[in-house]
């Protein structure tokens, strides 16, 4: 029972730079996979409201492919399925991203949707009428809008990217997670090392949800 | 692209993948019902007057919603049972975790739907003379229903979106059973595609089902 297990807290703080090296690419891989699941998310949206039936079918059924299927699932299926299948052969981290960047998409896309949506259908045709093309009616009549709607469910969006970004150590990639374990295996220390992790990781989330909430502050009182 | 696809090792392998599907679905499911009446417990916590019941059930809330659901198994599996000597079998430990991550994001549907109940209705009753629990029971609790039953369904798409991880601790569920299929038959784009294909189908299908009953209930209720 309790008591019998011999805390050996410095096996982590001994390894502290390795842990931190370790949450700063779950930091720096999701933010990628962030900006790549926006720009992909945002065609999706797109897509749904091009008018065509094909264009707008497709992004639907993606957008719901993404949401869909559990990101550990997705992640041995692009490493170890699509990879072959392609003949491909993409490094671990670049499953990640993908990963990343899918599943994130399927998120951003409805974010956007429902952005887009909020804007009064009015304005784009009134917009229309001053003559303006379509881009520049998104560009400068819709997005400005959207913008401050969307900014706090991406923020969310990123925080999820992050959570299951931690499963790129499944695939051998050496974030905080993995690194952990590693250490938990050479010194045995599991419940030092996770609960280091387990610090740490909250730590990320609560900064990046205070500075998401700061973002949107700003836009509300420019 | 010159990966020959042969779906005859899946079929082979499906008795255990259908193994697999079950375990999902009992982790699932039981992990489900500890979570939706734990969140209301700590949802009625979070509403209470007494201040410190209330700062620690937010206190819960936020701590467990920040945390990746593999970070915290793995830290409640390797590390916890370890300093506690709790010996914990892999299905305990998913349901724990899935519970407790899930509860948090629960008690905040539960709360939001209490709270969207208009006061006023809340001082009618008093003033008709309901005691507080009559007022519960009878007023809060069959409109908080309308509004908590379809996000309840669709929690339970995403607990088991979440539930695929549990095949990390050594839990034969239907992703571990598909890892295993994979590595022994060389196969793993199609396992891994079955694998996605089911998860994507039971998660359709749950949302779909949230979808309906939401308006079914919007239309009863008015």
């Amino acid at each position: 029972m309790a008591g019998n297990y011999d805390f050996q807290w410095s096996v982590v703080l001994d390894h502290w730079p390795v842990l931190l090296a370790g949450a700063w690419i779950d930091l720096w891989v999701s933010i990628v996979g962030f900006v790549l699941a926006c720009s992909l998310g945002l065609v999706f949206a797109l897509g749904r409201r091009s008018g065509f039936a094909l264009i707008s079918g497709a992004a639907a059924t993606l957008t719901e492919i993404a949401r869909g299927i559990p990101p550990y699932v997705m992640l041995l299926w692009v490493h170890f399925g699509l990879s072959r299948f392609l003949g491909l052969g993409f490094t671990p981290l670049q499953s990640v991203v993908i990963v990343l960047a899918f599943t994130g998409a399927g998120y951003a896309a409805e974010i956007f949707r429902s952005g887009l949506d909020s804007v009064d259908s009015g304005q784009f045709e009134a917009s229309r009428a001053l003559g303006m093309s379509r881009f520049c009616v998104y560009k400068d009549v819709i997005l400005p809008q959207s913008l401050r709607l969307i900014v706090a469910p991406l923020g969310n969006v990123l925080v999820g990217l992050l959570k299951s970004a931690t499963l790129m150590g499944v695939i051998a990639v050496p974030d905080m997670l993995h690194l952990a374990q590693g250490i938990n295996m050479n010194y045995f220390a599991p419940f030092e090392a996770f609960t280091a992790v387990l610090v740490v990781f909250v730590a990320m989330v609560f900064t990046l949800s205070l500075l998401i909430v700061a973002i949107e502050r700003m836009m509300e009182h420019p | 692209m010159n990966y020959e696809m042969d779906w005859s090792a899946v079929w082979a392998q499906a008795p255990q993948l259908a193994k697999g599907l079950w375990f999902t679905l009992q982790i699932s499911f039981t992990a489900y019902v500890c979570a939706a009446v734990l969140g209301l417990v700590i949802a009625l916590l979070r509403l209470s007057p007494i201040r410190l019941l209330s700062m620690a059930a937010f206190a819960y809330t936020q701590f467990f919603r920040a945390i990746s659901i593999y970070i915290y198994i793995i830290w409640i599996y390797f590390g916890l049972t370890m300093v506690t000597g709790l010996e914990l079998t892999p299905f305990a430990a998913s349901v724990i975790s899935i519970t407790l991550l899930h509860s948090a994001y629960l008690s905040e549907v539960y709360r939001s739907a209490i709270q969207s109940i208009p006061y006023g209705q809340k001082e009618a009753s008093y003033g008709l003379g309901l005691g507080k629990v009559r007022t519960f029971l009878d007023v809060v609790l069959p409109q908080v229903v309308v509004l908590v039953v379809p996000q309840l369904v669709s929690q339970f798409a995403m607990i088991i979106k979440d539930s695929a991880v549990v095949a990390l601790i050594g839990a034969s569920d239907l992703m571990a059973e598909t890892v295993r299929a994979a590595n022994l038959d060389y196969r793993s784009f199609e396992f891994y595609t079955t694998a996605a294909v089911i998860y994507l189908l039971i998660v359709i299908v749950v949302s779909r089902l949230g979808g309906l009953l939401e308006r079914r209930l919007k239309r009863s209720s008015t």
